[in-house]
């Protein structure tokens, strides 16, 4: 036993434990020094990866006002009573938690006297998804319901009033197809990534609320919230505050859109009016109309059903859409054909009724025929067969380069989405659709008086009459003050004897007895325009758009307006009384404001 | 008993270690409490008040055996190794099943661990066995009997399963062996086999994986050497740490976030982030993360200051040992102060994730209410063993 034991000193093994113990503690100290003070930061930056949760909030929209600074488009709060899910927890399974939300839901339905319109699915889903968040359990509800609820004796812990803005359109549908409407945006703004939540952002989805959504969308702020372990919001760490989009003035006139919106009531058509020294856009209306508002707040199912199998389209611009012409494109004609040089203004052709291409005859709307009649004639009493035999003459080249300089075939360029180019058609593009079949004499006789394959937009139209009633410039017309002043799109090459030719017939259309616009007529100012009937669809159904183009006062122009009404008899019979209705309107309030001004 | 006689070996007792004692217990008080304070549930909420019902009992019975002659365990140290032994066959009969393992055992409506327990009677009955006066450490009965006895425990504590618990019973009889002079040649052939081993149960937990056996093979092999999927699962996090971050690696993430977001001053008494916002689960917060919380709110020095008070409280317990006026007592000190320091080391490595994560709670901070008990009545031995030291007193018989 002793020999076993000789090298053996107890004391001495339990002191080499003792350094073997404080050389392992100051390992454990190294180690503790090494992540809390050399690497802490690193350790931090985890921690707060995976506790802070960035929400991005919404910056209120801009509002639109008409030139004169009335309110078209603003926002007004909408209360909604959202639970806040962190102060409602139940321990244990999420599912105790969503029933504790829904008893607490059912109960302050019974107070504020509304239904519960949100299902269990709807609770998970937000805990699932936006956790951090207050669950929005009634929106926008009634100043009855909110009263109810801030006078409830019964308490609800967890609850809690939510404002939320909401688009607001005071004049209802008023300039509906210009303003448009807003609704859920569908992607995340580029920049603005990297946020957890998102708060619902609202973007314009038609008219000038989506043209011109960069403008009126604020720059979109943020909160930093810090979840627990559970995802639950724990405290609010930071805010930043979102700036509000910029206002948006439109060119447009509240006084003269109701007149132009009143004119058109009942009907499918669309009007535009400008002002023919800058190419603003006074007035723009389609009907039927919508009332934005109803996007502001989700929109049902139903409604939404409603709207887009409504027969006469609501949502639908009518103003940028696309029409076959008719007789008012002869006034361009008059300058392309003339202009060409080998008709001239004095040239007379004879009308008979009918006019023959190879075998195929060319009729006139006046079956008896108008006789022999110049360019000026022709334009006033809207004479086919002048258009036919001198549009024959002059070759259709020299047509298709004059509409086409004068913007014919072309977009407009106004800031509203869904503008329609129209369509000047060549041989190119006849080819194109049959390679067999070219370019015809029947072709250009059609293309003449607004017919075949020509398509125009009613705005294209009001510009263009802008253009004759301004000497010949072509605006891009302007919709807001945000845009600048009169753009200049073209400047065809109009000879000044021949427009003053053209001018003249359009102020026969209006002022002899024998004009087919007379019933546009104006007392006390003198106007100049062009009606037009076109013919759309299968031959033997008849149908046909009455269009008007007018500008007024004819001296000393001031206002351009184009009008089509669709399924109507004629332009002479349907859209003139309008044009007559709209500018006697209007010419009389600028007439009282020129009283004031002088008195 | 008069109560001179109980103040004269209160008054001889190591007061320093008691402060010490007393110093981390309080700090154990706070951080459980800045743990639970955020919990929804009252029962977690109030842990530190039952702690505190712990703590009172721990100490009471920290003094009462200071003043009693640990002499007198020798005489009882196979009954309480006998008891010890029976209770941890009832758990693995009729124990409470808690995150997988049977641990528990519910007495008069109170929670006890017997591997807690265990950990003392099986110190007390080695340190019985290797100190006998008069016995011969040397011989092959003796060292058998030691053997015998640490393989109860461990393989019936392996039932259960815990390999934490298990393992930690192994130091303390080695370093005993070692101290009362039990030939080297059989400790460095029980070191020996120990690392052949670790090795064996790591091939068998690994090598089927690696030479990819399908999942039932490979359950099979890691089922042969006594261990479960759990295990390995656990030992996989340890080797790579990011294969589960949610899993099985959650903890140990989380803890060492917390320990490292700390800093060098940490974030505030009851403003640990982690803990408050849950990242580090409250079911183990208090328990075996302690030390994760207390480095979040207290920083490096908050750190440091525990280990320096964990340190002192070795250095003076292994002080005892080497004062202990005999080999029992000696052995003793040895015994329960290896098992305090690889408590304190193997919790602490866990905690900054340079161990695998066992179920370990550490000294004196951790809840739970059996190893508060045990630790506080070993510490009590130990300071029976000083009090009784010649260098102390003369209360020591020849």
């Amino acid at each position: 036993m002793r020999e076993v034991n000789r090298f053996y000193n107890p004391v001495i093994v339990i002191r080499l434990a003792m350094l073997v113990f404080c050389g392992a503690l100051f390992f454990l100290g190294f180690v503790l020094w090494h992540i809390q003070v050399k690497d802490t930061a690193e350790y931090s930056s985890s921690l707060d990866r995976q506790s802070i949760r960035r929400v991005r909030v919404v910056g209120a929209r801009g509002r639109i006002t008409d030139r004169n600074g009335a309110l078209l488009a603003g926002n007004r709060p909408s209360y909604c009573l959202a639970v806040y899910i962190e102060e409602v927890r139940q321990p244990g399974r999420w599912g105790n938690t969503v029933a504790e939300v829904e008893r607490i839901l059912h109960e302050l339905s019974a107070v504020i006297d509304l239904p519960v319109n949100v299902s269990s699915d709807d609770i998970l889903r937000h805990i699932q998804r936006r956790l951090p968040l207050p669950f929005v359990a009634w929106r926008d509800i009634s100043p009855r319901a909110l009263a109810l609820w801030a006078e409830s004796p019964q308490a609800f812990p967890g609850v809690d009033i939510h404002v939320e803005p909401v688009r607001l359109y005071p004049e209802k549908g008023l300039m509906g197809h210009v303003i448009g409407h807003i609704g859920r945006a569908d992607l995340v703004a580029a920049g603005e990534t990297g946020y957890h939540f998102y708060e619902p952002e609202m973007e314009g989805k038609l008219g000038v609320e989506r043209s011109f959504n960069d403008v009126l969308s604020g720059v979109s702020g943020g909160r930093l919230i810090r979840v627990d372990a559970s995802g639950m919001k724990h405290e609010e760490v930071a805010w930043r505050e979102p700036q509000s989009g910029l206002d948006l003035r439109l060119t447009l006139d509240s006084e003269v859109q109701q007149m132009l919106e009143t004119a058109l009531r009942g009907l499918r058509g669309a009007a535009v009016l400008l002002d023919v020294n800058s190419g603003d856009i006074i007035a723009l209306a389609s009907e039927p109309v919508f009332d934005p508002n109803m996007f502001s707040v989700p929109l049902s199912s139903a409604d939404y059903r409603e709207l887009v199998q409504d027969q006469g389209r609501p949502l639908f611009n009518r103003s940028v859409n696309a029409y076959p012409p008719g007789s008012i494109i002869k006034p361009l004609m008059g300058l392309a054909i003339v202009g060409s040089g080998r008709v001239s203004i004095s040239t007379e052709i004879h009308c008979g009724g009918v006019f023959h291409v190879g075998n195929h005859p060319f009729h006139c709307w006046r079956r008896s025929g108008h006789g022999s009649l110049s360019l000026r004639a022709s334009l006033a009493q809207s004479c086919n067969v002048y258009y036919y035999q001198s549009s024959l003459t002059a070759g259709y080249d020299s047509i298709y380069h004059m509409a086409a300089a004068s913007g014919i075939g072309r977009v407009t360029g106004i800031r509203l989405p869904g503008e329609s180019a129209g369509l000047l058609p060549d041989d190119a593009w006849k080819r194109r659709r049959n390679p067999r079949d070219g370019w015809r004499a029947g072709d250009t006789c059609n293309v003449s008086i607004g017919q075949g394959a020509l398509l125009v937009t009613p705005l294209q139209m009001a510009v263009l009459t802008a253009a004759i009633a301004n000497g010949g410039t072509i605006y891009r017309p302007r919709i807001s003050f945000a845009e600048p002043e009169a753009m200049v799109s073209s400047r065809p090459a109009w000879s000044a004897p021949v427009l003053q030719e053209v001018r003249r017939g359009m102020y026969d259309s209006v002022q002899s007895e024998r004009g087919t616009g007379r019933r546009a007529r104006v007392a006390g100012i003198s106007m100049a325009g062009k009606t037009g009937t076109a013919q759309y669809g299968p031959a033997h159904e008849g149908r046909k758009h009455a269009w008007m183009v007018a500008y007024a006062p004819y001296e000393v122009p001031r206002y351009a307006m184009a009008i089509i009404i669709e399924d109507a008899e004629s332009g002479g019979l349907d859209a003139a009384p309008r044009v007559q209705q709209v500018m006697s309107q209007i010419l009389e309030r600028d007439g009282a404001v020129r009283t004031g001004g002088r008195g | 008993m008069n109560w001179s006689w109980f103040w004269r070996h209160i008054k001889r007792m190591n007061w320093v270690m008691t402060l010490l004692v007393l110093i981390m217990l309080v700090l154990g008080v706070l951080f459980i409490y800045s743990a639970c304070y955020v919990s929804d549930d009252r029962p977690v909420r109030t842990l530190y008040l039952r702690q505190m019902v712990w703590i009172a009992a721990g100490m009471a019975a920290y003094f009462t055996l200071g003043v009693t002659d640990y002499r007198i365990l020798r005489r009882w140290s196979w009954w309480f190794c006998g008891v010890s032994l029976i209770l941890l066959v009832m758990v693995l009969l009729i124990g409470t099943v808690v995150y997988g393992a049977q641990r528990w055992l519910m007495i008069f409506g109170m929670g006890v661990q017997p591997s807690e327990l265990a950990k003392l009677a099986a110190i007390v009955v080695v340190a019985g066995v290797l100190g006998r006066t008069g016995g011969d450490v040397a011989s092959w009965k003796v060292f058998g009997l030691v053997l015998l006895i640490g393989g109860l425990f461990v393989l019936l504590i392996l039932q259960q399963p815990d390999l934490g618990t298990a393992i930690v019973f192994l130091p303390p009889i080695f370093m005993m062996m070692l101290v009362a002079g039990v030939p080297w040649q059989r400790l460095a052939a029980i070191a020996l086999l120990g690392v052949v081993g670790i090795t064996v149960l790591l091939a068998a937990v690994f090598l089927p994986e690696k030479m990819g056996m399908p999942e039932e093979t490979q359950v099979r092999f890691i089922r042969m050497v006594g261990l479960s999927p759990y295990h390995r699962d656990r030992l996989r996090v340890f080797v790579s740490p990011d294969s589960d971050p949610l899993g099985a690696g959650w903890n140990k993430r989380q803890s060492e976030i917390a320990v490292g977001s700390g800093g060098l001053h940490g974030k505030g008494f009851l403003k640990g982030t982690q803990n408050v916002l849950g990242f580090l689960p409250r079911s183990v917060a208090p328990t075996d993360f302690i030390f994760s919380v207390i480095a979040e709110e207290k920083g490096f020095i908050g750190s440091l200051f525990v280990l320096t008070g964990m340190g002192m409280i070795l250095l003076l317990g292994l002080q005892m040992a080497v004062n202990a006026p005999d080999m029992f007592g000696r052995l003793i000190c040895t015994g329960v102060m290896t098992l305090f320091f690889c408590h304190v080391f193997i919790n602490i490595a866990m905690t900054v994730g340079v161990m695998p994560v066992t179920g370990l709670p550490l000294p004196l901070l951790s809840y739970g209410g059996s190893f508060t008990m045990v630790i506080l009545s070993s510490l009590g031995i130990m300071q029976s063993v000083h009090v009784h030291s010649r260098r102390v007193s003369r209360l020591t018989l020849g």
